[in-house]
């Protein structure tokens, strides 16, 4: 399993910061979850009941099974959800009730406040429901295989497009449930920002993979604000605008739209920044650390060092074999000023969302979400 | 309707009770190899499931006879409606689909160049354009009917517009889960680019639709159309699945029937009206059209994957067969060759099992049968459309349900 979550770390997945070790000086953070769960009333069950008890999921359930044994990657996505429930606590829906309730009425709306339970409409709720099915549906579409380019280490061909064909209907229900319950909250602006958000999200991911299929090359040659537009695509997009989204329900202003949205945005940032920094920030253990060479740490470190020279370390880190020696290059990274400027940009972006709570009247709520952004941008 | 007039027909059943517009025949007829309880009535029904047995040929003769009178009535009766019998009906909405392309491919807002190409590659302007016709023609015949007028709406276009990226959705997806090789005369997506971005473009498309449906700025459409893809997913589950009772496989054929085809044809059928015209008689008449029409639409694809030939369609045929699929043509031929159940069980994955039903089929009256409950779908196509006021876009309409029975690709 800490292998699983070590490889999906690369990807920035909130588990990735679960798995990390709590930073000395914050909160650890699953303290910090768990206070801010008890603020928003019940616990965020999403993926809904209804969702999973569904003849649709269950089918598939029975189907994934016969996947027991293969290569597929949807076996894993479909591990981490059992498995890793407790860490993987789904924090976009989190972070949107809180930021609802954080928000609170809107003075257009005080007259009545119907279907309010602990501070939150239940349409806000529905919405960081909606928000975990979209984010669950990419997870589950980022691990389609290309049929074309399987070896035969990956075990039978037929395994493989099952595997696939499963992945595809899944992520499909899941997007189409969420689109239903979308069309639910009969607000036009609230579906078109989430819909864009999904078309955010996938060319995000499509970056993400023509990385992957091009590994040959072994870095892309981006600079970091390159870097900073697909992170924002892929990592950052569907919470600021969800968290907008959630204002819009409240019949917010555009003004706190916006700021609800500069949170979810920056304080994604800070999170992928503090999980691609870990294989650099933790005492080094004695197994071998992979990361992503377009992790930001080594993106900085590359505009500092020059393309040329750093191709150049990349190359000796190669030695002859085409195992890259991952320790080798990590010192590498280490001495330049990569890991230190992508911390700074780290609390950059942490700072950037603290600001934009600053436009929320002080609650316990708007109190857990700077615990959030302190939590990822602490480095011990 | 059609339906269950058909089945009541071939099954000599007696019920007299209509079940609810919209839903599905649920027939108490045994299979051949099961035994009925000794109830009277389960008793007579299998009385009369022997004999359909033992007289089939006399019935199928009988089956013939009545298709070709029923046509003729069909055709008496469009005499009286329109004297314009010959027009085209493409041509009467085909202004309207000026640029759909280009304006399908203004929505699709990428910064990816590949992206973007995957995207537009089944908007070449190749395709038939099928739904978004349907959609134009019954725009217009609403807002006739409405209050006679002969505006189009931008709202109702954009409808055109979203069906179509919806359909090519699902399309790229449906080719990544049965892992086909060409559509439309080329290569599919995922073979050019792969299953991991094929899935990757189908999504975005649906994003883009998505989108442009909550640009039309009314939550009536968004719901009615949202119905859509939630159908198109359900329709693909139900095709995984299969029932082992006969008459349940053909409910829960025509179930997948709805939701995978007719559903997108129905229900923007039914989101024109609703923004043509405030009745809800006239969305429930747009959407029964498009039910029937698109259900007819299918089940003439389905024979096509056994009467073309590949190079006409586009794409390899008896292709249902090889992904273990039991379309109409088959359900037919199994009663007449009862041998073919285990194959259908088995989803023809024997060696030799799909040539061997595809010999079947063609043996049968499967293919003329499937064809008829078609034309009975596009009568009742026919008898809805009819309800409203006549208009050239009315006529169109009824001309394009033959259509769809005499197309060959």
């Amino acid at each position: 399993m800490w292998g699983a979550l070590a490889r999906r770390g690369g990807r920035g997945g909130w588990r990735g910061l679960a798995a990390g070790r709590p930073p000395a000086a914050a909160a650890p953070w699953s303290q910090v979850v768990s206070e801010a769960e008890k603020i928003v009333g019940y616990p965020t069950s999403f993926m809904s009941l209804r969702c999973l008890l569904s003849d649709e999921l269950s089918n598939i359930a029975m189907q994934v099974r016969k996947l027991v044994g293969t290569k597929h990657p949807l076996l894993d996505t479909a591990r981490g959800f059992v498995y890793d429930s407790r860490n993987n606590l789904q924090m976009r829906g989190l972070v949107i009730l809180l930021i609802s309730k954080a928000a609170g009425p809107s003075t257009a709306e005080l007259s009545f406040q119907p279907n309010m339970v602990s501070g939150i409409y239940s349409s806000q709720r529905s919405l960081a429901e909606i928000t975990e099915l979209i984010h669950t549906a990419f997870l589950v579409h980022r691990g389609i295989v290309n049929i074309g380019e399987l070896k035969s280490c990956d075990g039978p061909l037929k395994d493989m497009q099952f595997g696939n064909k499963m992945a595809v209907l899944s992520g499909d229900f899941l997007l189409a449930n969420a689109c239903t319950s979308l069309a639910q909250l009969q607000n036009t602006k609230v579906v078109e920002l989430i819909s864009s958000a999904i078309g955010d999200l996938v060319q995000g991911i499509y970056y993400e993979n023509s990385k992957l299929s091009e590994e040959n090359c072994l870095t892309d040659d981006i600079g970091i604000s390159t870097w900073k537009e697909q992170v924002f695509l892929s990592h950052s997009a569907l919470l600021a605008k969800s968290c907008q989204a959630a204002m819009e329900l409240a019949k917010h202003n555009a003004e706190i739209q916006d700021m609800a949205f500069q949170y979810g945005k920056h304080m994604s940032m800070s999170h992928k920044l503090h999980s691609d920094l870990q294989p650099f920030v933790k005492e080094s253990s004695s197994d071998t650390v992979v990361f992503s060479l377009n992790s930001a740490p080594a993106i900085l470190h590359q505009e500092f060092l020059g393309r040329e020279a750093w191709i150049k370390q990349i190359r000796e880190a190669q030695g002859k074999g085409s195992l890259m020696d991952y320790k080798k290059l990590q010192e590498a990274i280490k001495a330049g000023k990569g890991v230190t400027s992508a911390i700074d940009l780290c609390r950059y972006h942490g700072n950037r969302a603290l600001a934009a709570l600053e436009s929320f009247p002080p609650s316990e709520a708007r109190s857990a979400l700077a615990n959030i952004v302190h939590a990822v941008t602490r480095f011990s | 309707m059609a339906l269950r007039w058909w089945w009541r027909w071939r099954c000599g059943a007696s019920s007299r009770r209509a079940p609810p517009l919209g839903s599905l025949p649920r027939l108490r007829l045994p299979g051949p190899g099961s035994r009925p309880p000794p109830a009277p009535s389960a008793a007579m029904c299998h009385f009369l499931q022997r004999s359909t047995i033992l007289s089939f040929p006399k019935i199928c003769n009988i089956l013939w006879r009545l298709h070709h009178t029923s046509i003729s009535q069909m055709c008496s009766c469009r005499k009286t409606i329109s004297d314009e019998k010959y027009q085209d009906p493409f041509q009467l909405g085909r202004k309207d689909l000026k640029n759909l392309y280009e304006d399908i491919k203004k929505e699709l807002l990428v910064s990816t160049a590949e992206l973007r190409e995957m995207c537009e590659y089944y908007f070449d302007g190749k395709g038939k354009a099928f739904r978004p016709m349907i959609v134009v023609l019954m725009a217009r015949a609403c807002n006739i009917h409405h209050n006679n007028s002969r505006e189009m709406q931008a709202s109702q276009r954009s409808v055109a517009v979203i069906a179509e990226m919806i359909h090519t959705a699902s399309l790229v997806h449906d080719d990544v889960i049965d892992d086909a090789n060409s559509r439309r005369g080329k290569m599919t997506v995922n073979q050019i680019w792969g299953e991991r971005k094929a899935v990757l473009a189908g999504d975005f498309i649906l994003s883009a639709a998505s989108v442009a449906l909550a640009r039309i700025g009314n939550t009536t459409i968004i719901s009615v159309l949202t119905q859509v893809i939630e159908d198109l997913v359900r329709g693909e589950f139900l095709q995984l699945g299969s029932k082992e009772n006969e008459n349940e496989r053909f409910a829960h054929y025509l179930e997948k029937t709805f939701k995978k085809t007719a559903s997108l044809i129905a229900n923007s059928c039914k989101a024109v009206s609703i923004l043509g015209c405030p009745d809800p008689k006239v969305h429930e008449i747009a959407y029964q059209y498009g039910k029937n029409v698109g259900i007819a639409f299918q089940l003439i694809d389905d024979v096509l994957d056994f009467t073309s030939c590949a190079d006409h369609l586009g794409k390899p045929t008896a292709a249902d067969l090889k992904l273990g699929l039991a379309t109409g043509p088959v359900l037919f031929a199994c009663r007449q060759f009862p041998e073919m159940n285990a194959m259908i069980m088995r989803r023809f994955s024997k060696p030799g099992d799909v040539e061997r039903a595809r010999k079947y089929v063609l043996q049968s009256d499967g293919v003329q049968q499937t064809t008829y409950l078609a034309q009975r779908y596009c009568h009742e196509a026919t008898r809805e459309i009819s309800k409203l006021r006549p208009s050239p876009e009315r006529e169109a309409l009824i001309q394009l349900t033959e259509m769809v029975l005499l197309r060959d690709k």
